[in-house]
């Protein structure tokens, strides 16, 4: 420990303590504009200047760098100091009149405007005032090295390299986070033009994936993560107590043995910008049902409000149900969710925002779960209107003033026979639910036979809708059709059910029909076991043959048929066996 | 075979640039259609310091010395010195009021009062071969460092000798070596300041091309004694002939096993690399230095930590200056009582001063500390030249301040050695670190400008500060700004534009950027302002109040009239300053006076320098 005195205050500290860390303790103000905690001290600016006693006399030193001596007296308030710091501030007020963090020094030293005027004065509000927090940070924090500096002495410019876009910029921020004067801001090109509250997604390289996760803890994003670019920041790593943060950890592969599995991969969200005349991602104001979900989220950008790009709320909402599905075009089957959703975003647009109008676009209404067609009686009671008929398209209303943002949906109205335009200033779409992208893949995977639309086939559509024709496999939710929440529960505590009746059983019964490769006859030639759809033939490297996996065989008989070398036979079903049981029919008593 | 007679010819820069190459391949050239190559050899040295007279040449044993001597001077010397053996006596050096030629070096005044330390081979050894210098007894010293010495002991060595760190700051070398040596971390290195950047001053340039391996001894020595593994050169590309005699020396010192691995079977492993500075000045700061070594901006960073911790690549670092290092070896040598004798109580050994400006010997000299600015400029520097007055001398570079000369009413007080105190003059100021420093200035690295009655020190002091403003590296805000807006503030007063608030400004901006700035270049830029605001307010004065120069050097606060009877009577109206002026503000017929329009007149001067009669007056 350091004992010093400072304006007359006795302290003592540790060793490598500066100054000014010393005078924040004891609560003395020092002014300060070149440091920053994250960074080392620089002691550019020189406006934390104190006064520190020496043998012969004093030393006028910089706070924010000097470590603490044994025995030191410091003081922060005499007339020299108060001189030297009034010039300093002075010298940088002659050159940055009106920036607001000098404006503020000047205040505090009481100085109001400089005696003279710098040759390079910029009256610019956010100057750069050569503090280099943005240089240090990205050479020290970051590590990129993406921001110099140029020329010297008066003539001194922050910089890119050759006033170039710089290579070495991994556009993290920070450089803009530690800027006094806003001279650097931050403009990621995916945001550019909207407004803060709307950035649907995470704009942070650390973040909890969604509000509702579980388990409940945030993640790193490997592309947006500075440590993973440059190598250096882990300011994560300084600030977190439990020292729970590793960048070393990796994705993991687990092999894990299971005796049953239940394919429950969900479903993915018909890209409605492919529907030109719906406007998506083309015109604004304009959402799928899933970024409405989130808008109207409590913990969502908008704080549950319901808000356009220009961050009013909405006068007028239309709600298009069936895009891409029911369609020819595109999805034939009805998703079954939309209408019932669509009523919803009704119901509580009207309940967040009683101004606003709600037309409803549909073809039927398919209100058929228990209580549905109750809720859609109250919902037409709150006075949402509801217009029989598919949307022929939606384009931007005009270009008057008073038309700005404005959109219109064309449609016709089945119920009274008449062509449409109404005009509104958001749409939501009602996309169709779509099998997984890599649907095919984890068929494959698995074994699973898939329906027309795509999604996994079910064993039997009446007697056994949770299992496949693969024993011990099991689909549940929108993986094997639409369906909404209630028959995804309901579906999934069925297969639950069947997967504990077998543990509880302990044992497995299987078909006795199944394939049999005689090995004497078995040539190697591996027909069989690209053919069969249940992954049962395996080849023996060490026999050159190939061997039936019994308790995989479905007897289907497929490879029964394609073996050339006729080496392979339904178990208790071969040619001689069955020539016998004819032959014993046929057998005149 | 031995020779009979050895030609010393100077090819230090000032003498080469005097074509003194030339005067050697003559030479060499006459002594063989002579046939006396066998007789006479022919060395090129590095710089004697008197480059005043260049080229030169020293004629030993004899030690006779020849002086601005040229190609066709050649054959006469060859024939009359070295076969009729009749020194030639129009070739010598004549120092002013002497009454004939003075033939032997050692007796020339400017010679006569120096010490020679640091340079004590210049001019007698080629600097390109290391057999010379170590005839000169080379090495040696590193000999017994390394077999008789522990570091300890060097160092201690060092310490008592008193020795201070020649660039400027006089920090104790000593001191320094220890600290390094105890600093934690490994490999250590040491480095030699060769970034000389005071205009005017060459001290550093003199040692690396007049004897390069007392620089590479010394960090020999050095690197003993901190446990240093590496040592880097840094020097100035400006310097190109001493850049190749230090890479000549250090390939040279490699051949010999001197630097390497296992040096003379002692188990010292150090080598030397070169670094070339880019040309900035603040690059001589060691913590800039330091940065441009290690291919960062040459930007000075705020200390503490010091280079002795945290130095060349984070690990422990002494810097010394070039002179420091060439002190090294000799004190070794001889021994610390030896070396402590010379100098004062608290300034040991000799500076090397490069003497320029108003005085007539200009050159390079090294002398005793304590030495007093009289013999300095009157003995050695053999006065000012013209019948002019000395004004006040400028020590220290564009970083140091003016001492003027004797105000009688403003007498410093002396202590001499014996306790006594008595008022003296400032040129009778021994020349130490704290004298300097008491009287504004500094040693700095040794620069010595002289001026005359002619000099305004109002316009010398915006001189100064404006080649320190623009070698500002703008990282502080004192700095960048604060000289900047002063020289602003000198430009104003030399323009007859100044005011009493700007001078009162000036006074506050200088404290505040002495006192604040981050390093020592921003630290010592507003000494030659203050220091001439201390000792030559009135010239300031005049400037604002009266729109004077004093010394008629400010050209926008003089006015200019023709003398109408000396123009007519001497010089009969010739006209030529009307048909030069380029304004056309000079009027009058042939035969008749002229005069200037002032409503005209530019004050560019030109009828000042045409007229053949003194006819224009300046006021």
């Amino acid at each position: 420990m350091i004992s010093l005195t400072i304006n007359g205050t006795r302290t003592q500290v540790r060793k490598g303590t500066t100054i000014l860390q010393a005078a924040k303790f004891l609560e003395i103000p020092i002014p300060t504009l070149c440091y920053h905690p994250w960074l080392k001290p620089f002691g550019a600016c020189r406006v934390c200047v104190v006064q520190v006693q020496r043998p012969h006399g004093y030393e006028l030193l910089t706070a924010c760098n000097i470590p603490c001596e044994e025995g030191m007296i410091v003081q922060t308030d005499t007339e020299p100091v108060r001189q030297a710091r009034r010039v300093v501030v002075e010298l940088m007020l002659a050159r940055w009149p009106n920036v607001p963090v000098v404006r503020k020094l000047a205040a505090e030293v009481g100085l109001e405007k400089p005696r003279f005027i710098s040759e390079m004065r910029d009256e610019a509000p956010d100057a750069c005032i050569l503090c280099l927090r943005c240089v240090r940070i990205c050479e020290e924090v970051v590590g990129a090295c993406a921001l110099g500096y140029e020329d010297r002495g008066i003539k001194r410019r922050v910089v890119t390299p050759f006033d170039q876009e710089s290579e070495a910029c991994v556009a993290c921020g920070a450089c803009a986070h530690v800027c006094p004067t806003s001279h650097i801001r931050f403009e990621p090109e995916d945001y550019r033009g909207k407004p803060p509250e709307f950035l649907l997604g995470p704009n942070t390289a650390i973040y909890v994936t969604t509000p509702q996760a579980v388990p409940k803890v945030p993640r790193i994003d490997r592309d947006a993560c500075i440590h993973f670019k440059t190598d250096g920041c882990q300011k994560c790593v300084e600030v977190c107590e439990a020292k729970a943060v590793k960048h070393e950890m990796t994705d993991e592969e687990l092999e894990i043995e299971v005796g049953q599995i239940l394919v429950a991969t969900g479903y993915d969200l018909f890209d409605a910008s492919v529907m030109a005349q719906y406007g998506y991602g083309r015109l604004d104001n304009i959402y799928t049902a899933l970024d409405i979900e989130r808008m109207l989220n409590a913990t969502g950008p908008t704080g549950g409000q319901i808000r356009l790009k220009n961050g009013r709320p909405p006068r007028a909402v239309g709600i298009i149900h069936c895009v891409g599905s029911r369609d020819e075009n595109y999805r034939r089957y009805c998703s079954r969710v939309c209408c019932m959703y669509a009523l919803k975003f009704a119901h509580l647009i009207k309940e967040r925002c009683p101004e606003a109008e709600v037309y409803n676009f549909y073809i039927d209404m398919r209100a058929f779960g228990k209580g549905y067609e109750e809720f859609y009686s109250r919902v037409l009671h709150e006075g949402a209107n509801v217009i029989r008929g598919k949307v022929a398209e939606v384009v931007q209303a005009g270009w008057s003033k008073q038309d700005e943002g404005t959109l219109l949906i064309r449609c016709e109205d089945t119920l009274i026979g008449k062509f449409r335009e109404i005009p509104v200033d958001m749409v939501i779409l009602c996309n169709a639910i779509e099998p997984q992208r890599d649907a095919e893949r984890v068929a494959r995977l698995f074994g699973l036979s898939r329906s027309p639309d795509g999604f996994f086939l079910e064993r039997h559509p009446k007697l056994d809708p949770v299992a496949t024709s693969s024993d011990g496999l099991f689909v549940a939710g929108c993986a094997q059709g639409p369906k909404d929440i209630p028959d995804t529960v309901a579906q999934a505590s069925a297969a639950a059910a069947r997967m504990l009746a077998t543990i509880a059983k302990g044992v497995v019964e299987i078909d006795p029909v199944r394939a049999e490769i005689n090995e004497e006859y078995c040539s190697g030639c591996r027909v069989c076991n690209a053919l069969c759809p249940y992954e049962a033939i395996e080849y023996l490297e060490d026999r050159k043959v190939s061997r039936v996996n019994s308790a995989l065989c479905k007897g289907c008989g497929t490879c029964v048929a394609a073996c050339p070398a006729g080496a392979i036979t339904g178990y208790g079903f071969s040619d001689s066996q069955l020539q016998a049981e004819l032959e014993g029919l046929l057998t005149v008593r | 075979m031995p020779y009979r007679v050895h030609c010393m010819v100077c090819a230090g820069t000032g003498c080469v640039s005097n074509r003194s190459l030339e005067v050697r391949d003559a030479l060499e050239k006459e002594i063989r259609k002579r046939g006396l190559q066998d007789e006479v050899q022919v060395v090129t040295t590095g710089c004697n310091g008197f480059c005043a007279v260049g080229p030169l040449m020293v004629v030993q044993p004899d030690g006779i010395f020849y002086q601005q001597l040229s190609t066709k001077d050649i054959p006469l010397l060859v024939e009359e010195h070295f076969i009729k053996g009749r020194a030639v006596k129009k070739l010598m050096y004549t120092p002013p009021e002497a009454p004939a030629p003075i033939p032997k070096m050692s007796d020339i005044p400017f010679f006569m009062h120096q010490r020679l330390i640091a340079l004590r081979n210049r001019g007698l050894i080629d600097p390109e071969k290391i057999e010379d210098y170590i005839a000169r007894d080379g090495y040696q010293a590193l000999v017994k460092a390394l077999s008789q010495m522990t570091p300890e002991q060097i160092i201690e060595e060092i310490t008592r000798a008193g020795l201070r760190g020649r660039g400027g700051a006089g920090f104790p070398t000593g001191v320094k070596w220890r600290k390094v040596r105890q600093a934690p971390g490994e490999p250590k290195y040491i480095i030699c300041n060769g970034d000389e950047g005071d205009p005017g001053a060459f001290m550093d340039r003199s040692i690396f091309e007049s004897d390069p391996h007392s620089v590479i001894e010394g960090m020999l020595i050095g690197a003993r004694a901190i446990g240093a593994r590496y040592g880097v050169v840094y020097i100035r590309n400006e310097y190109p002939l001493a850049l190749e005699r230090i890479q000549i020396a250090i390939q040279q010192a490699r051949e010999y096993g001197l630097l390497g691995e296992n040096i003379l079977d002692s188990g010292l492993d150090f080598d030397i690399s070169v670094t070339r500075g880019a040309g900035a000045f603040v690059c001589g700061e060691e913590t800039a230095l330091i940065a441009s070594v290690e291919g960062r901006l040459g930007d000075p960073r705020a200390r503490p930590p010091y280079p002795a911790e945290y130095g060349l690549w984070g690990k422990p670092t002494c810097i010394n200056n070039v002179e420091t290092w060439a002190n090294v070896a000799p004190i070794i040598m001889h021994g610390w009582q030896w070396y402590s004798e010379i100098g004062t109580e608290r300034s040991k050994g000799t500076k090397v001063f490069s003497l320029v400006g108003k005085v007539r010997n200009t050159g390079l000299v090294e002398v005793p500390m304590g030495i007093t600015l009289r013999q300095l400029i009157y003995d050695i520097g053999g006065g000012i030249p013209g019948d002019k007055k000395f004004k006040a001398v400028q020590t220290g570079g564009p970083s140091g301040g003016c001492i003027p000369a004797g105000m009688m009413d403003q007498p410093i007080e002396y202590v001499a050695p014996d306790g006594k105190r008595e008022a003296r003059d400032y040129l009778d100021l021994p020349i130490d670190y704290e004298s300097l420093t008491d009287v504004g200035s500094m040693m700095g690295s040794g620069g010595l400008v002289v001026m005359d009655e002619d000099t305004c020190m109002v316009d010398v002091s915006r001189y100064f500060l404006a080649f320190t403003q623009d070698e500002s590296c703008g990282a502080c805000t004192p700095c960048r700004e604060g000289t900047k807006l002063m020289l602003d503030i000198l430009n104003r007063i030399v323009d007859g534009h100044g005011t009493m608030d700007d001078l009162r400004a000036l006074e506050e901006i200088a404290w505040v950027v002495k006192q604040t700035s981050l390093c020592g270049l921003g630290k010592t830029a507003p000494n030659p302002v203050l220091t001439t605001l201390k000792y030559f307010r009135d010239e300031y004065l005049a400037h604002i109040e009266a729109h004077k120069c004093p010394a008629h050097v400010c050209r926008e606060l003089n006015t200019y009239r023709i003398d109408p009877v000396i123009c007519v009577e001497r010089g009969h109206g010739c006209g030529v300053c009307r048909r030069e002026c380029p304004e056309k503000a000079i009027l009058g017929e042939k035969n008749q006076p002229h005069r200037i329009d002032p409503t005209l007149c530019k004050k560019c001067g030109v009828c000042v320098d045409v007229c053949h009669f003194n006819a224009v007056i300046v006021e």
